[in-house]
């Protein structure tokens, strides 16, 4: 089987714990405006690999994986190339490799792969299923679902809301974010929450791309912003951590 | 120890900076060199000497004639000042890549003798006509003459080798020259003439160090006599210290320093003008048994090694280029032997933060975290200088199985840049010779004609375009073979050159005094070990340009024509071949493909290099280090198959060149960790520009044990790694962005004038260096390099 990826490379701690090499694999199934790595939404852009060809190549890293690390395939968007992906976590889980996953859980068979990751990364940006759709094109039901699907198989999901000004940040937004993750059973023990302000990362790819950057000056989050949407996840019995 | 009686730690560092200031800014003129090669000149003519009773005698009259002066703010007396010319390239701001010739002209120097005062330009033309009227010129300028076709566009390249090695002083400092001069007395009687006559030059250039001892002891007592406070007390402990020292044994830190730096002081005059890249060795095992003898604490240790490091610094750039300074390291069972002396000196090389000398750090898998600790705050404070890094666990195997015996493993440092030698038993010869692999390529795809010049160089031949891509690879190495042998017949000559100026009194600490041999004697080994040098360029130029032309005639044959014209045209008409090419596998990114052939590549040529002997017989050394010269020769190559442009820089070391390790540091980690470590016993360079982001602790000393667990560990003494890891690295921390801002604004961003980069083997103050040289720092630094 094959699976396209668009950029490879180490990156230490903020995808899973210690030193992991990282694919960043084709497709997204959502078109968010502030996304870093727009050269991922394509479904075919990247190169193609062979499964073998990529678990071969990660366990010939091996050494870099220190400090309890290893793989993470993130994207664009993973469950995109869902059962590719699936084959690829069972060829490195069966080399002995630490396994991380970044997914924003828009898909019903994500917890086919739970079994197959050490490390489950969540994003969730929003609390609104209407607002989300609104701007990312599609719905997040399937994403809260998921987080809770994985909570109760205690894979320990690391939640992650882009904070986004205008969109998700305002203080309102914070009491929606706890109250939704109180609902699907997430707590201080059995799961965290990581806070990643707006940035514009990926602003210079839209222009190498040649598409338009709609995002503005509004949607960078003040300090104080993050610091209040902290403190309200945190009085809701959350982790709340920053790698 | 009586100076502390006087002067607190705090008053000695200032005092060594207001010297580092006085040396930088008065702008002295650096004569001295040509005022000691006349003397010397005046010295010998109309003698009939042989070759090592001429430079004895020489050194003496330098030594009995020099000016000499000692500063107020001066501890010690000394300085090596006069054996150096302001000429040194990397830092000339006149410094260009196009301006490389082929050769060394032993009178170029010359040029950089300033008429002033009774130096007058009819003084200068004069000395520059009686200096090529020796042997040395002569045969140099033979050797040059025969080997211009090759050498030109540098398809190899010889040099002479002056400086470059590391003395051992420590018994001198010990026991005292007088002692050894009396050993030498004792000795004489045992030997035939030849050597007998031999030693005894060596016993006449060792008496030197007395006789300039004597010259500063007066000097010191005149100037005490008019001079009061402080100062009047400086004059006369160095008077007191000189008469018992170098004469005698050291008693103290202080009489040690002294001691080594007449001794250094005189070393280089027998080799001005070019007396670079000499190494101090494993300065922290010298000095720390007096430190210890004489109770000091780490804070006045340091506040004395200040001076000593000014010393190395000469003129107004610095003009005394690639000394090195070591510490740390371990013994032989494995043992730790950093010592208190080795954080003095990395205290007073903080404070100091002078452009020379340079610091290297000698690690092992049990260095002691107190180490890297104390590191942090070289590697993440900016402008700051940055120690280069080696394995001793893997340098340590290397040497053993290139013939170094195990009591003198501990004993390796680093001469120059990156060459590992053995103390006082090491004449590496070390950069003899370099190769250039891609301009090689260059002439086996043309048939020897270069896409430069046009010129025939070499063998020549008429194969089709097709027949030679398809047989590329051995058309390459037996070119090769042709060149390498032409080049160590060259280098050989070179050497043979140097030997008319023989060193009576370096060879006095290479091993002379037992052997009674000069250590540039082309006849007989003087020194327990010997090789030569040479660096190897554009090992991945060509490698990934092995995998480009197989890639392409294999899967599209019918190009071949193509692609030589293409290269003929530097891909101008042929762009959609050119992104064909750069986009095949490259070294650098854990490609299976691209880095198997790296790594033959790496082997077949170190083994070819070992194949080649010296002048003494003995094999060269290869050593995959570029210091800059990735650029110069890099300019003499015309487009290569992997994609590179021509006249573009090759690649640094063993790195991949700049742009091709497309994946970040880790997977070029991986890729490094292949090439066959073991057969680099003459060196090996790599860097890391690595973006500061990636170290997150609160903390320098915190930095510094990540930049172990993240940089260091992983690359040195990686416990699944099953080849022999890597030995040297060089790391610069930071962002292009903070260079660029430095270059607008040097002012702001460094008021001091002084803004430390390393650059190869060498640290250099970023703002003395010529524009190119700047831009390759800039360039070869990656700020994505650690995330992805």
């Amino acid at each position: 089987m094959e699976i396209r990826v668009f950029q490879q490379g180490f990156n230490y701690s903020q995808d899973g714990p210690g030193n992991r090499l990282v694919y960043h694999l084709s497709g997204c199934n959502l078109c968010c405006p502030w996304c870093s790595n727009p050269e991922g939404l394509d479904m075919d852009g990247g190169m193609a690999y062979t499964v073998d060809e990529l678990v071969r190549s990660a366990l010939s890293c091996r050494m870099m994986f220190f400090d309890g690390g290893g793989v993470t395939l993130t994207g664009g968007e993973v469950t995109v190339q869902l059962d590719a992906v699936k084959e690829l976590l069972t060829g490195l889980k069966a080399g002995g490799v630490h396994t991380a996953l970044e997914t924003n859980g828009v898909n019903a068979r994500l917890p086919e792969l739970f079994a197959l990751t050490d490390y489950l990364i969540m994003d969730c940006k929003h609390y609104d299923t209407q607002k989300h759709r609104a701007v990312t094109g599609a719905s997040n039901r399937l994403t809260h679902e998921n987080i809770a699907l994985a909570v109760a198989a205690d894979k320990h999901p690391a939640v992650r809301i882009p904070l986004i000004g205008t969109f998700n940040a305002a203080p309102e937004d914070a009491e929606g974010f706890a109250g939704l993750f109180v609902r699907l059973g997430m707590n201080s023990d059995n799961s965290s929450v990581e806070l990643l302000p707006y940035h514009e990362f990926g602003r210079e790819k839209y222009e190498k791309l040649s598409l338009p950057y709609t995002m503005t000056e509004q949607a960078r989050i003040p300090s104080e912003m993050l610091r209040s949407f902290t403190e309200t996840l945190r009085a809701a019995g959350l982790n709340v951590i920053h790698t | 120890m009586e100076l502390f009686g006087t002067h607190n730690s705090a008053q000695l560092m200032q005092l060594a900076k207001d010297l580092f200031a006085e040396e930088r800014q008065e702008k002295k003129i650096l004569n001295g060199w040509f005022l000691s090669r006349e003397i010397a000149a005046d010295a010998s003519e109309g003698r009939d000497l042989n070759e090592e009773e001429k430079a004895a005698l020489e050194l003496e009259a330098v030594i009995d004639r020099l000016p000499l002066e000692i500063s107020p703010n001066a501890i010690f007396a000394g300085t090596q000042r006069d054996a150096f010319a302001a000429s040194y390239a990397l830092i000339n701001p006149a410094f260009e890549v196009e301006s490389f010739k082929g050769y060394c002209d032993p009178l170029e120097v010359y040029d950089y003798a300033t008429p002033a005062g009774e130096v007058t330009a009819e003084r200068i033309s004069k000395m520059r006509e009686r200096a090529a009227d020796s042997d040395y010129v002569r045969d140099l300028a033979r050797v040059y003459e025969n080997c211009r076709q090759y050498t030109g566009e540098v398809a190899y390249f010889v040099e002479q080798v002056t400086g470059h090695l590391i003395p051992d002083f420590r018994r001198a400092l010990r026991v005292g020259v007088g002692a050894l001069l009396i050993e030498i007395d004792e000795k004489l009687p045992t030997l035939d003439a030849q050597h007998a006559e031999s030693l005894r030059s060596m016993r006449r250039a060792l008496a030197c160090a007395l006789r300039l001892a004597k010259r500063y002891a007066a000097l010191a007592y005149g100037l005490a006599e008019k001079s009061e406070g402080p100062e009047r007390e400086r004059y006369r402990l160095i008077e007191r210290t000189l008469a018992h020292v170098p004469e005698f044994g050291a008693r103290s830190l202080y009489e040690a320093m002294q001691s080594y730096l007449l001794l250094w002081q005189v070393m280089c005059l027998e080799q001005a003008p070019n007396p670079f890249a000499f190494s101090v060795g494993n300065a922290d095992r010298i000095f720390e048994p007096y430190r210890a003898a004489d109770n000091l604490t780490r804070e006045q240790a340091a506040a004395l090694f200040s001076h000593f490091l000014v010393f190395f610094n000469v003129g107004e750039r610095s003009w005394a280029i690639s000394q090195n300074v070591l510490i740390g390291g371990r013994d032989v069972q494995g043992n730790d032997l950093t010592n208190p002396m080795s954080y003095a000196i990395l205290d007073a090389y903080f404070e100091m933060n002078f452009p020379q000398p340079i610091l290297s750090v000698k690690l092992h898998k049990d260095t002691p975290e107190q180490l890297y600790r104390e590191m942090g705050r070289f590697f993440f404070t900016p402008g700051c200088l940055t120690p280069s890094i080696f394995n001793d666990d893997s340098l340590f195997e290397t040497l053993r199985e290139n013939g170094v015996e195990d009591a003198d493993l501990p004993d390796y440092a680093v001469a120059g840049c990156q060459e590992p030698l053995i103390m006082g038993k090491d004449a590496g010869n070390t950069t003899n010779s370099w190769l250039n692999l891609a301009k090689i390529l260059e002439l086996t795809l043309t048939g020897g004609r270069s896409m430069i010049s046009g010129e025939e160089i070499g063998p020549q031949s008429s194969r089709t375009a097709l027949d030679t891509f398809k047989n590329l690879k051995s058309l390459f190495y037996e070119n090769l073979r042709f060149f390498a042998e032409q080049m160590a017949c060259s280098a050989n000559g070179a050497s043979i050159a140097l030997s008319h100026l023989r060193v009576p009194f370096l060879s006095c600490f290479m091993g002379g005094l037992d052997t009674a041999v000069d250590c540039r004697d082309p006849g007989e080994q003087g020194t327990k070990y010997n090789g030569s040098g040479c660096l190897i360029h554009g090992l991945s130029v060509v490698s990934d340009s092995f995998v480009a032309v197989n890639h392409l005639v294999s899967k599209h044959p019918e190009q071949a024509e193509n692609l030589l014209n293409a290269l003929i045209c530097n891909f101008e008409g042929y762009e959609a071949l050119h992104e064909y090419l750069k986009k095949c596998p490259k070294f650098g990114n854990n490609d299976p493909e691209a880095d198997a052939e790296a790594v033959e590549l790496a082997h077949n040529v170190s083994e070819l290099v070992k194949g080649l002997k010296n002048y003494l017989g003995n094999p060269f050394r290869p050593d995959w280090s570029t210091p800059s010269t990735h650029l110069l020769y890099g300019y003499w190559v015309g487009a290569t198959p992997d994609g590179r442009t021509a006249r573009e820089m090759l690649n640094y070391g063993v790195d991949p060149l700049f742009g091709d390790a497309t994946n970040g540091l880790g997977l070029r980690t991986l890729s490094t960790m292949k090439l066959p470590f073991e057969m680099f016993n003459g060196g090996v360079a790599s860097h890391f520009g690595i973006d500061p982001k990636y170290f997150t602790a609160q903390t320098l000393e915190e930095r510094g044990v990540q930049f172990r667990d993240r940089i260091i560990r992983p690359l040195f003494f990686n416990p699944l790694n099953e080849h022999r890891a890597p030995f040297y690295l060089y790391v610069n921390v930071t962002t292009p962005e903070t260079l660029r801002k430095l270059l607008e604004n040097p002012k702001k961003y460094a008021p001091s004038g002084v803004y430390i980069m390393r650059i190869h083997g060498t640290f250099v103050n970023f703002l003395d260096l010529s524009p190119a040289i700047q831009q390759d720092i800039i360039r070869r630094l990656d700020p994505m390099s650690t995330c992805c």
